[in-house]
């Protein structure tokens, strides 16, 4: 048998001595206690005496020896050396030598495995063992790691409690420290958070909750929230500087509960300082301070929130009463008085709350949702109070007309007017009662576009164009048809004049300016018939034969309440000219026939009603402008009085206005707009009942309310009267097993 | 008949018996039945008792009350059948008679109205429906049957081209159906509707009534004011809370 030349079976304890004698001139190297350090060829030895160990044939493979030989020669190393030198130390200086240690330890474990590299490679992998590496760091933690964590643990929360106080501690150990706490669960963080993490965040509760109690007892609301703040950031810095990322959330989290949310209630209404107090203040840095705090609990900005809207509501309620003492007031002085400035002043005033509050919402609280909500339902509150008697829909509707005529009482420019209407506009999308505003607005719009001779149609457009916007086409269309029948009345007047100077036999001989309306785009006018005089009699006959030459098929509806003329009176000082409401005129020229009227004559000859006729004879007679004498000569008309020209009449001026007293609409608007909310409802809720067939009483009350709340708010006791209406009507009926739901009748 | 046997004959005897019908009725309750005796009387029971009528006697009655010029039975003729009856015209049992007759009208019965009813009830005579009126008073007891005596009033109460109750009708209707039915509020409710309200009543107001005594407790405990109630049964319950006859919790 030719044999190799045999290599000579190393002994297991000749090559253990041998790596011992490694081991202990690594633990030297280790020490820093002298110069030593490991030659190639003294490094080359060890690695092959190992690997020439367990590579030798059974019986004298020494390989799992050698794996248990290596775990215990790093335990009676920790057992020796490393713990006797921790067990002696405390505080920050436990902190620093466990930091050492487990810096040598991990070093040892490298250069261990290296010698020890075979095993490894083959043994581990073959027998699915735990790497070199794993079994090295398991000895530190379950020796050193395990004993020592609490303590360890407790030191650096102390650490860090320190530096809350503000004192300087070593932020570098720190993070050696807790990196370890890392490390040794091999990243995953299992011991990180088990033994430091969950018993630091109950540190910084303990923390936290005792600073709170103090502060919010020392502190005004503004000064805590700062210090919250400060607090809050410094959290953050901690974990950026040597805790775990994954830690912030958790920390923020609970200093946060400590610091706001327990004492969300105690910093909201603390005395003199609380929100309430910064809103009242106009603290505003405070309350962006106070948003940034309470958005990042949860739930946090519905108090907040609610404190806010409360606010501006008592805001909105103080404007509503000074308007109001200031109305009151001045109708003690001049009584019946609709809306003066002081309703027109509420109006301007809450638009500049509105204004005020809304750059709240969007600078200090960054307008967030449930601020806008807020500052929406605080004010629906405040859009939607009566004013001595006036309903906000006619006040918004006033202040409109008080800008568009003539723009305003400041002689507001362009650009001013189109700011105001945008303003006035939004705040119409608080108001419940929209139609209400429509239609006292259309009314406006009309004495505006008639009587206005300075009316500027650009800003009429300009507010309409945004109703439109708002609110939608419905809302807008018969004011639209408005502004276009002023403008074919230009067209018409131009046509007129041509039609008459083709027509000599027809020329009037009076200036005649005829605006033709179209019926359905304008309110409803009160006209009383009359007799008009045959000079007047003439215009409207040679205005209706234009008319019919023009548009065959028209009828035409002569509404003289809406009349203007202008009459020359010839006085014995000077003649004076007047202009004059279609009927004063038509009372006036009587006396061109007689020096003296009596009352029941003057009735007689114009067919007036007597509301009429008074109200008439007492502008002429009673009011400023004396043009006729009445016997007797007191200041209330009766059906015994008579009436006489007055040639001694004269005034400074030459060209005077007669006012007549207005009438109040006010009745006639609401009860309009009630009529046409009844036909709306029953509109809807026919409407809802034809496309659904069968329905419950409460859901077709509910679709129907959200179908109508664009315009108005329905009264639910008026809804169910109009179903009731319906069902005697026989579009509804009730379905026979179930009285609550609706059927349809087509 | 010498066609049926033996058993057949004894089943017939026994019909004829117990319900006081017609040989002739028995043998067709018999067979529509297979046979069967207690069949045999749920068929005759089920069914209009046209067949025991005797249609001349209804006419003749008919012919006794109708107007002379008019095929119809008016006032004069509604008070006579009343006294012939020895009944007053305001009791109820006037109502549920009127109600088998499907009468359109209060005070008139057209001839269909008049004979139909009569012969829904099984009678052909007054002194076969004078021995009735006591079962007839009593079926306002039934609560299925109350409802539809309910609900067929208010339509015959009614004038004439007219869709709602006159008030003062409606009142003494309810005065005389509730009458017979106790219900704590009527009072309260009639009083109301002379104070509050003092116009017609709709149909509407009349059926939900019922539904309102029959669901809601006189505490009104369980009132739904949410819920599709008449506005008038609304405004009621609120008068009683106004006036403290009722306290609502909230």
């Amino acid at each position: 048998m030719n044999m190799s030349p045999r290599i000579p079976v190393v002994d297991l304890e000749d090559g253990w001595r041998d790596v011992l004698a490694g081991v202990a001139k690594l633990k030297c190297i280790l020490d820093g206690s002298n110069v030593v350090h490991f030659v190639p060829d003294e490094y080359m030895h060890l690695y092959t005496t190992v690997y020439n160990m367990c590579t030798q044939k059974p019986p004298n493979d020494y390989s799992q020896v050698l794996y248990d030989r290596y775990k215990q020669a790093l335990d009676d190393h920790i057992e020796s050396v490393v713990l006797p030198s921790l067990n002696e130390k405390h505080g920050v200086f436990l902190l620093r030598e466990i930091v050492q240690r487990w810096e040598k330890h991990k070093l040892m474990v490298r250069w261990l495995r290296r010698f020890f590299d075979y095993l490894d490679r083959y043994y581990v992998t073959r027998r699915s063992l735990d790497s070199l590496k794993d079994l090295g760091w398991s000895s530190f933690r379950d020796l050193v790691f395990d004993k020592l964590k609490s303590t360890v643990a407790t030191i650096m929360i102390g650490m860090i409690d320190d530096e809350r106080e503000g004192n300087l501690i070593d932020r570098p150990l720190l993070k050696n420290a807790l990196d370890i706490y890392v490390e040794i669960g091999d990243s995953q963080l299992n011991y990180y958070s088990d033994d430091f993490e969950q018993s630091f965040l109950n540190g910084t509760t303990d923390y936290y909750s005792k600073k709170a109690q103090t502060w919010i007892l020392e502190n005004s609301c503004p000064e805590y929230m700062l210090k919250a703040e400060e607090c809050l950031q410094k959290e953050k810095d901690r974990v950026a500087n040597y805790l775990h990322s994954t830690t912030e959330p958790k920390l923020f989290a609970a200093a946060l509960f400590e610091l706001i949310d327990r004492r969300a209630e105690e910093i909201l209404n603390k005395e003199n300082s609380g929100c309430k107090v910064l809103l009242c203040d106009e603290k505003t840095e405070d309350l962006a301070r106070m948003f940034r705090l309470f958005s990042r609990i949860t739930d946090g900005l519905l108090p907040v929130s609610k404190i806010f809207k409360e606010h501006v509501i008592a805001e909105g309620m103080s404007l509503l009463k000074h308007a109001t003492d200031a109305a009151n007031s001045r109708k003690d002085e001049k009584k019946g008085v609709v809306v003066g400035l002081p309703e027109q002043d509420f109006v301007r005033s809450v638009i500049e709350l509105h204004d005020k509050y809304m750059a709240y919402v969007t600078n200090c609280f960054q307008s967030n949702s449930v601020f806008h909500k807020a500052l929406k339902e605080a004010f629906e509150v405040i859009c939607n109070k009566d004013v001595v008697g006036c309903s906000s829909a006619e006040l918004f509707a006033a202040y409109c007309d008080s800008i568009l005529k003539r723009g305003g009482s400041e002689k507001l420019s362009d650009e001013a007017i189109d700011e105001s209407l945008e303003k006035v506009v939004k705040l119409l999308t608080y108001l419940s009662d929209k139609d209400l505003f429509v239609e006292f607005h259309r009314k406006k719009l009309g004495r505006r576009l008639l009587f206005d001779k300075n009316t500027n149609d650009e800003h009429e457009r300009i507010l309409l164009s945004k109703l439109k916007q708002f609110f939608g086409g419905q809302f807008t269309s018969k004011m639209e048809g408005m502004l276009k029948d002023i403008t074919l009345a230009k067209e018409h007047q131009s046509s007129f004049e041509e039609y008459v100077s083709n027509n000599p036999e027809s020329n009037p001989l009076i200036d005649l300016n005829v605006t033709v309306l179209t019926t359905g785009y304008w309110p409803t006018y009160k006209n009383s018939d009359i007799n008009l005089p045959l000079e007047m009699v003439k215009c409207v006959e040679v205005f209706k034969e234009y008319y019919r030459s023009d548009k065959q098929h028209r009828k035409l509806t002569w509404i003289f309440s809406l009349g203007n003329c202008v009459v020359i009176g010839n006085f014995d000082a000077k003649p004076v000219e007047f202009v004059l409401n279609t009927y004063q005129a038509a009372l006036l020229l009587l006396f061109n026939e007689a020096d003296k009227l009596s009352y029941s004559d003057i009735v007689s000859q114009l067919k007036l009603s007597d509301d009429d006729a008074v109200r008439l004879l007492h502008s002429l007679s009673c009011a400023k402008y004396k043009i006729l004498n009445k016997e007797p000569s007191n200041r209330v008309i009766s059906p015994e009085d008579e009436f006489e020209f007055n040639s001694k009449f004269t005034d400074r001026m030459r060209r005077i206005k007669v006012p007549l007293p207005q009438i109040d609409e006010k009745k006639k608007v609401v009860d309009d707009v009630n009529k046409d909310r009844r036909f709306a409802i029953d509109a809807s809720l026919v409407r809802i009942m034809k496309s659904r067939k069968v329905l419950g009483h409460q859901q077709l009350v509910a679709e129907c309310v959200e179908q109508l709340s664009r315009m108005f708010k329905p009264d639910i006791k008026i809804i169910k009267r109009r179903i009731e209406d319906l069902i005697s009507r026989e579009y509804l009926e009730r379905d026979s097993e179930n009285a609550q739901t609706y059927k349809y009748l087509a | 008949m010498h066609k049926l046997g033996r058993g057949s004959r004894d089943k017939v005897q026994q019909f004829m018996t117990i319900t006081g019908a017609s040989e002739k009725v028995a043998l067709q309750a018999l067979k529509a039945s297979d046979w069967h005796l207690e069949g045999a009387f749920d068929f005759f029971y089920s069914q209009p008792q046209i067949s025991l009528t005797n249609s001349r006697h209804l006419e003749d009655l008919y012919n006794r009350y109708k107007e002379p010029d008019v095929d119809m039975i008016m006032v004069e003729g509604v008070s006579q059948f009343c006294t012939d009856l020895q009944v007053d015209p305001q009791d109820i049992v006037m109502l549920v008679i009127s109600w088998h007759m499907k009468a359109a009208t209060m005070c008139e019965f057209t001839r269909q109205e008049f004979i139909g009813g009569l012969q829904s009830i099984g009678v052909d005579s007054i002194e076969k429906l004078r021995e009735k009126l006591p079962s007839l008073r009593a079926e306002i007891k039934d609560d299925h049957k109350f409802r539809e005596i309910y609900n067929f009033a208010f339509a015959w109460a009614r004038e004439k081209g007219q869709k709602s109750l006159a008030l003062e009708t409606a009142l003494g209707m309810w005065q005389l159906l509730f009458a017979e039915r106790h219900w704590p509020l009527i009072d309260h409710w009639c009083q109301f509707l002379q104070v509050r309200h003092n116009k017609a009543i709709s149909r509407d107001t009349w059926s939900q009534l019922l539904e309102f005594v029959k669901t809601i407790d006189p505490q009104l405990s369980n009132y739904d004011e949410e819920g599709a109630w008449p506005y008038l049964i609304d405004e009621f319950v609120e008068y009683l809370t106004e006036n403290g006859f009722v306290q609502l919790r909230k």
